[in-house]
């Protein structure tokens, strides 16, 4: 296929840390390798982390100066990111953008402005949000708008693409019945992947005990009120079985003190904070991998474990349940007694000698692949090209369909952005930027001798 | 086709050859229910539960007629003073009874020992208002009188808002909720306000105290009662006729917004609520965050 010059979105990535900013990150370098280009904008980091940066191999970072709000999201500014989105699209002569994450607002606006410049647009959902309490419901509005212009959607599990065609409601109406509606054909389902050598199972003595590994942000939604009212129940009825708990968060207090009140500071290691780079040696003490989540579109987490060698038990929410076979996995209702049962059945598979690590390890190696992700991600990014571009009329229906009040609202933001672009045309013409020439080729840099070479002749 | 639509599965791991967008209709959005706990209300069990905001708002009636009747001099503050007392202690005599009712044996000791300490701290209440009105009548002097009404107004709306209007104390300790907390002080820092602007020191007091009896105390007793159906209709009928005949005194616009304010609130905010019912659309699924059953 055709070399695309792709534009990655969003708020979340390097040197912030977490999975949108993992995926972005494999996304863009298997991309890359494919022969397309690739650049990712976000926002800068205080003190330094501003204007343009490399990272291998051969990845442009472009850091706009926008000051983030809460868990590094930005405000939802609409029209101040237009004259760098502008700037950066043209010079880098971006054909397709990709938008990340429903809370990143910089995506979101990306999608806005880049019809201007005959740009086409993806976006990729990340995770569930419910309809109920008001922030879901204020950026969902938000969404809704957002979605109603965007060329394809990626989900990244069947459950957050249920979730995702609700809350962007992503209906059209049906081409053989016009009177019922039908969801988008351009919403696909396309999962997040796992570097399976970075998880490779290191061997381990047999030992009697059985260690129980928990590695999560101690928080509500990880569910470690469940942890907390099951680890003790399966303490005394296992005297064989140990914990490890990597994480921090505002649930530890609660952990501490179970700890306390049970007497099990022998038994339950808690190791605070876990960088990236050390999950594995964590994962590496344990055979069994607990997962409490009260919610979760993907559970990379479940997924490393799983790949590095653990017999997972994980409550059953959100995609958790697509992710791996049935055999690989023990499911529990997010309830204290099930879970412990669920536990107890691991236990007994494990003790039995029932599950061999490495072959679970072989076995997640076929499953889930970076480059199988980018393949198919690139089938979107095809088909999104060679579809036919939004024109702007039918682009102010659509967004007048978005409802009586929020409709015109959305409708006047999309014109004024229409006229503050023609302003900037005129105000900045497309002759005077800057053009980028060249992009990064390794072959140039093969060639060039280096300095340290010829210095020493 | 039938036999390959059969073939597809939910899960992630595998290939299956479709198409990324392939949307399976059977099992797509399977899992979405719509409105589970659609309970549809009955229109008379609303009216029993709404009586909580009609005797809250009555007895805001019947404290601003009381102080428009001060005001004009038409009210002896000393009858007004005594008749206060005398409604505390009924209401005190009342809340002992029923609450006595509903505590076991074994905790009959604290109770005695916390109706000592309610009667310490009545008289306590008692006196420090009694030193304090003369500070209380010349406290606003300096502010014109259209501030305060607008003061008090505001304040009272947040009184009616924010009171707690549930059924029984937020846990067994007995310890009131923040809400109700600052709706009570929004209630009595109105009523400062407003007898600021009596003429007499005696007016101040019977006033303050009033507003304490009607905001702080009631309340209380409210929750005790609610249990029984006929003292509920009956107190909520003896009120809004009691806060309606105080207004009749004052202004016909007064009875008129007093008497339709109660039948809206009693009457049409239920079957309102009802009719509003049908726009219900609540999604739930497999995304929400679930809710853990421990123990």
């Amino acid at each position: 296929m055709e070399r695309l010059a792709i534009a990655m979105i969003s708020d979340f990535f390097h040197p912030g840390v977490g999975g949108v900013e993992n995926h972005i990150y494999m996304l863009s370098t298997e991309l890359i390798r494919r022969g397309h280009k690739v650049i990712v904008i976000t926002h800068g980091h205080k003190p330094d982390r501003v204007g343009i940066r490399w990272l291998l191999p051969s990845l442009k970072v472009y850091y706009i100066p926008f000051i983030p709000i809460a868990s590094s999201a930005t405000l939802p500014n609409f029209f101040t990111s237009l004259p760098y989105l502008r700037t950066i699209l043209l010079r880098e002569h971006i054909q397709l953008i990709h938008a990340h994450a429903s809370l990143s607002s910089i995506g979101h606006e990306g999608i806005l402005h880049s019809h201007l410049m005959g740009i086409r647009t993806v976006f990729t959902d990340h995770s569930l949000f419910g309809f109920e309490d008001a922030a879901s419901i204020l950026t969902n509005k938000l969404l809704v708008a957002t979605l109603k212009n965007v060329d394809a959607v990626i989900c990244v599990s069947h459950t957050g693409r249920e979730n995702t065609v609700l809350r962007g409601q992503l209906f059209e109406k049906d081409r053989d019945d016009p009177t019922k509606l039908s969801v988008r054909r351009n919403i696909y389902v396309i999962p997040n992947a796992i570097v399976a050598e970075q998880f490779k199972p290191r061997p381990s003595e047999p030992s009697e005990t059985i260690t129980i590994v928990v590695l999560s942000r101690l928080a509500y939604r990880k569910g470690i009120d469940l942890l907390v009212a099951t680890a003790p129940r399966i303490c005394a009825a296992f005297p064989n079985v140990r914990f490890v708990v990597g994480g921090d968060g505002p649930k530890l207090v609660d952990l501490l003190q179970m700890r306390e009140k049970h007497l099990l500071q022998d038994r339950i290691e808690l190791l605070g904070a876990v960088r990236h780079s050390d999950v594995l040696s964590v994962l590496s003490r344990g055979t069994i991998f607990m997962n409490t989540s009260l919610t979760e579109s993907f559970g990379i987490a479940i997924l490393e474990a799983a790949c590095a060698g653990l017999y997972v038990v994980s409550t059953r929410v959100g995609g958790v349940p697509e992710i791996l076979p049935q055999d690989m996995i023990s499911f529990a209702e997010p309830e204290v007694d099930d879970v412990f049962r669920a536990i107890s059945e691991a236990i007994t598979i494990v003790a039995a000698g029932k599950h061999d690590p490495m072959m679970a390890h072989e076995r997640v190696k076929t499953f889930y692949d970076w480059q199988q992700v980018a393949k198919r991600t690139e089938t979107v990014y095809n088909a999104v090209i060679q579809s036919r571009q939004i024109e702007l009329m039918e682009r102010i229906e659509r967004t007048m369909d978005l409802g009586p009040f929020a409709g015109p609202i959305y409708t006047i933001i999309l014109l004024v952005d229409c006229v503050f672009f023609l302003v900037l045309e005129w105000f900045y013409p497309r002759e005077d930027l800057d053009y980028v020439e060249h992009h990064w080729d390794d072959h140039v840099l093969a060639q060039i001798q280096p300095v340290s070479a010829s210095r020493h002749e | 086709m039938k036999t390959s639509e059969a073939e597809w599965e939910r899960v992630l791991w595998k290939a299956q050859g479709f198409e990324d967008n392939h949307i399976h209709p059977q099992y797509f959005l399977e899992s979405l229910r719509k409105n589970p706990n659609f309970k549809p209300y009955t229109y008379w069990s609303l009216v029993f539960l709404t009586c909580a905001i009609t005797q809250h708002v009555s007895s805001i009636f019947i404290f601003l007629g009381i102080f428009l009747r001060l005001r004009e001099g038409s009210l002896n503050p000393r009858g007004l003073l005594w008749s206060a007392i005398g409604a505390f202690c009924v209401g005190y005599g009342c809340w002992t009874f029923l609450s006595s009712a509903r505590t076991s044996n074994n905790r009959k000791a604290a109770v005695e020992k916390r109706k000592i300490l309610t009667l310490k701290s009545s008289v306590l209440v008692f006196l420090a208002l009694m030193s304090l009105s003369p500070v209380l009548r010349t406290l606003t002097a300096a502010t014109s009188s259209d501030s305060i009404w607008a003061l008090s107004a505001i304040l009272f709306s947040l009184n009616i808002l924010l009171a707690d209007y549930s059924v029984m104390p937020a846990n067994e300790h007995g310890q009131e909720r923040l809400f109700s907390v600052l709706s009570v002080n929004a209630a009595v820092s109105s009523s400062v306000v407003l007898a600021s602007r009596l003429s007499t020191d005696a007016a101040v007091f019977a006033l303050v105290l009033c507003s304490v009896v009607a905001f702080a105390c009631f309340p209380l007793l409210r929750r005790l009662i609610q249990g029984t159906l006929v003292a509920w209709v009956a107190l909520t009928v003896v009120l809004s006729l009691f806060a309606v005949a105080l207004a009749a005194y004052i202004s016909d616009t007064f009875t008129y917004l007093c008497a339709s304010t109660l039948v809206i609130v009693t009457f049409v905010a239920p079957g309102v609520l009802m009719w509003a019912q049908k726009f219900k659309n609540e999604i739930r699924g497999p995304w929400d965050v679930a809710v853990p059953i421990v123990d």
